[in-house]
């Protein structure tokens, strides 16, 4: 450790595991979502249909990852209003002290680190505000995602009972005419293509989302020299010990 | 206003869910084989109102033997998801179908489900049904003309107050007060007509896509304000039997149900009967083993096309479709569109010519956007927004590249 720096613990093993689960089951889900709305490659083995199964197998990994999705949602859900090391919520609050660091932080990214009037120790209300957002995206897609599967479950049988199906519907089925209301329509009435479109037009919200963190943790990482982009590996990162004093 | 907006909050959270409910046990069909046996016996007793053809003759006349009758009673029976014991009762119910008045009326339409009932190759028990149903009215299909059309309805209107069933083919333009369709020597809207014959209706059904969620007049740009009946009129029993053109057999389906039960049949969300409409497409689609293992119709007439691949790279739109095609295709189990080769273009959904008709996956679809005119894609859509975050991104660290770093260098 570089002297004058003091280790400050950001990620705790459970998070940075649901990170990491995030991670691989996003591309995943956008590899095999993408397949499904509009098969990119061929199948080229010359055998039976049975044999290959291809678009299947695509569906049953887009689903398999969608429901670690689900599960992860529910935990990190969980934490946001009860986690004992640090409840998000708090951080996207609109206090004054939450507004005011808002603005100091965004000041901080467009002002190129000239001006860095908050303390960065600990995870900020911008970025908690952020990773809100795409919980919220991510939310929208476990919705629309579970009425399109449910779609297909008409008969109203599933494997695990009756009971999954139905409930499947109760909480799943406002999601028809509120994507009508996100697509629009000079028709009244709801589609379940609506549900499909947003479904789809929102993957490109989320990998929008993507592509900016990446970049603003390694631009965190490259300007602070915090060492911020270990936090997701290692679960810390440095801050001057001065600093964290005048704080 | 308010209220609207709390109705419109209202409707977003009950959506009801297509669920079919194929056996309602053992206790639910014996009742209702009392009430249906009841139900035929009063029936029976009514003298038939103005046509006095008799099934048997007519089928006969036809050429179809009294055996086709039978099976078709049987699978109509299954068809509205009701135990066999109820052939009898469904082969009896359709020799009274001359006991229930129709009046059927044509909006903004091409007349199609009206050809589709009347061309085939060859009659089915379902068209000499329809020819047999005691039609009062029918603008495409009566003699008379002007006035004496106009007297006609009014007759019908009077004679079977709250007891005939309206069928209404067309959507209603709501634009400029309704004047783009006028109709008769008076110069009626649509909107005023469809009102004026619905308020005596016993029950109102909607058939083909236009009239039930307005069809292709209401596609982007929707320049009349093309509406579906069920928008337009209110507090009345509406059954609609979407698809271009609706089914002869699920139109025969909910005529005979109402004869049998005096009910209409379950309906779903979309108020479409559960027994036509409750079952995906794709389920049952003869080609879904091809579209599990990945293998698609590229283009026409290629290698796929020849082998019957699946047709979901060609647009087609069965995964997202509910109807029966798959199950009781057209023309008496003749063939259907998948069957042909050229896919489903999802005909009997809300909005289907700009959500399901573009012929190509969804991903790809160039989708009208809401305000007409523009034709924008998803991806396009997406790819813009990305490309967006990319420069913004981009500047952002050249900005910063050239800047550099602000702070105290050398300290450490």
């Amino acid at each position: 450790m570089k002297k004058g720096y003091k280790k400050v613990e950001r990620m705790t093993s459970a998070m940075r595991i649901i990170h990491w689960i995030n991670f691989f089951s996003m591309i995943v889900a956008i590899a095999t979502g993408l397949y499904i709305a509009a098969p990119y490659y061929q199948t080229l083995i010359a055998e039976p249909a049975v044999d290959k199964y291809v678009m299947a197998w695509n569906r049953w990994g887009h689903f398999m990852v969608a429901i670690i999705f689900d599960v992860t949602s529910i935990v990190v859900a969980y934490l946001y209003f009860f986690s004992r090391f640090e409840k998000p919520y708090k951080k996207v609050l609109p206090t004054a002290k939450n507004i005011k660091e808002f603005f100091a932080v965004l000041v901080n990214l467009i002002t190129l680190n000239r001006s860095k009037k908050f303390d960065s120790s600990h995870s900020d209300s911008f970025n908690t505000v952020y990773f809100t957002i795409f919980h919220l995206l991510l939310l929208l897609m476990l919705f629309t995602g579970l009425q399109l599967y449910v779609e297909g479950l008409e008969s109203g049988l599933s494997s695990i009972g009756t009971w999954w199906p139905s409930m499947l519907h109760i909480a799943t089925d406002w999601t028809i005419p509120f994507s009508h209301f996100l697509v629009g329509s000079s028709v009244q009435d709801a589609t379940i293509m609506d549900v499909r479109i947003v479904h789809h037009r929102f993957m490109w919200l989320i990998i929008v989302w993507v592509v900016f963190h990446i970049y603003y943790q390694v631009w965190r990482t490259i300007f602070w020299q915090e060492g911020d982009i270990a936090i997701a590996f290692g679960g810390s990162k440095y801050v001057k010990e001065d600093k964290k004093a005048e704080n | 206003m308010a209220g609207d907006k709390i109705e419109s909050v209202k409707s977003l959270f009950t959506a009801k869910s297509a669920k079919v409910e194929t056996n309602k046990g053992e206790e639910y069909y014996q009742n209702l084989y009392a009430q249906c046996r009841e139900r035929l016996d009063n029936l029976k007793k009514i003298v038939p109102v103005s046509n006095n053809i008799k099934i048997k003759e007519a089928i006969e006349e036809e050429g179809v033997s009294r055996r086709d009758f039978l099976k078709w009673a049987s699978a109509t029976t299954a068809m509205l998801m009701l135990p066999a014991s109820f052939t009898p009762l469904v082969a009896e119910a359709a020799t009274l179908m001359n006991r229930v008045p129709v009046v059927w009326i044509e909006l903004q339409d091409c007349a199609g489900n009206s050809e589709a009932l009347l061309r085939s190759d060859g009659p089915t028990v379902d068209e000499i049904i329809l020819d047999i149903i005691s039609l009062e009215f029918h603008e495409t299909l009566m003699a008379a003309a002007g006035h004496q059309a106009e007297k006609q309805l009014e007759d019908a209107i009077e004679t079977f107050k709250g007891k005939y069933l309206l069928f209404v083919e067309g959507s209603v333009p709501m634009g400029i007060n309704g004047q783009y369709g006028t109709l008769g020597a008076k110069g009626e809207t649509f909107i005023d007509h469809l009102h004026r014959v619905a308020k005596d209706a016993a029950a109102i059904i909607a058939v083909g896509s236009c009239a039930t969620f307005g069809g292709i007049p209401a596609a982007a740009p929707n320049p009349t304000d093309a509406k579906g009946v069920m928008d337009v009129v209110n507090g009345k029993t509406i059954v609609n039997i979407p698809a271009c053109p609706a089914n002869p057999s699920n139109m025969v389906g909910v005529i005979l149900h109402y004869v049998l039960t005096g009910q209409l049949p379950e309906l779903d969300s979309l108020l479409r009967p559960k027994f036509a409409f409750g079952y995906r497409i794709h389920d049952n689609c003869e080609r879904r083993a091809h579209f599990d293992a990945g293998e698609y119709v590229e283009e026409w007439g290629d290698e796929g096309a020849k082998n019957n691949f699946c047709l979901y790279k060609m647009g087609c739109k069965g995964p997202m479709t509910f109807n029966n095609c798959s199950i009781v295709r057209y023309n008496e189990g003749v063939n259907w569109p998948v069957g042909v080769g050229r896919g489903c273009i999802g005909c009997s959904e809300p909005d289907f010519w700009d959500k399901y008709a573009y012929e190509r996956p969804m991903a790809n679809a160039n989708i009208k956007a809401p305000t007409g005119g523009v034709e924008k894609s998803v991806d396009e859509f997406g790819l813009g927004l990305l490309t967006a975050a990319g420069i913004g991104i981009g500047i952002h660290a050249a900005a910063s590249a050239i800047a550099g770093k602000k702070d105290n260098q050398g300290e450490a």
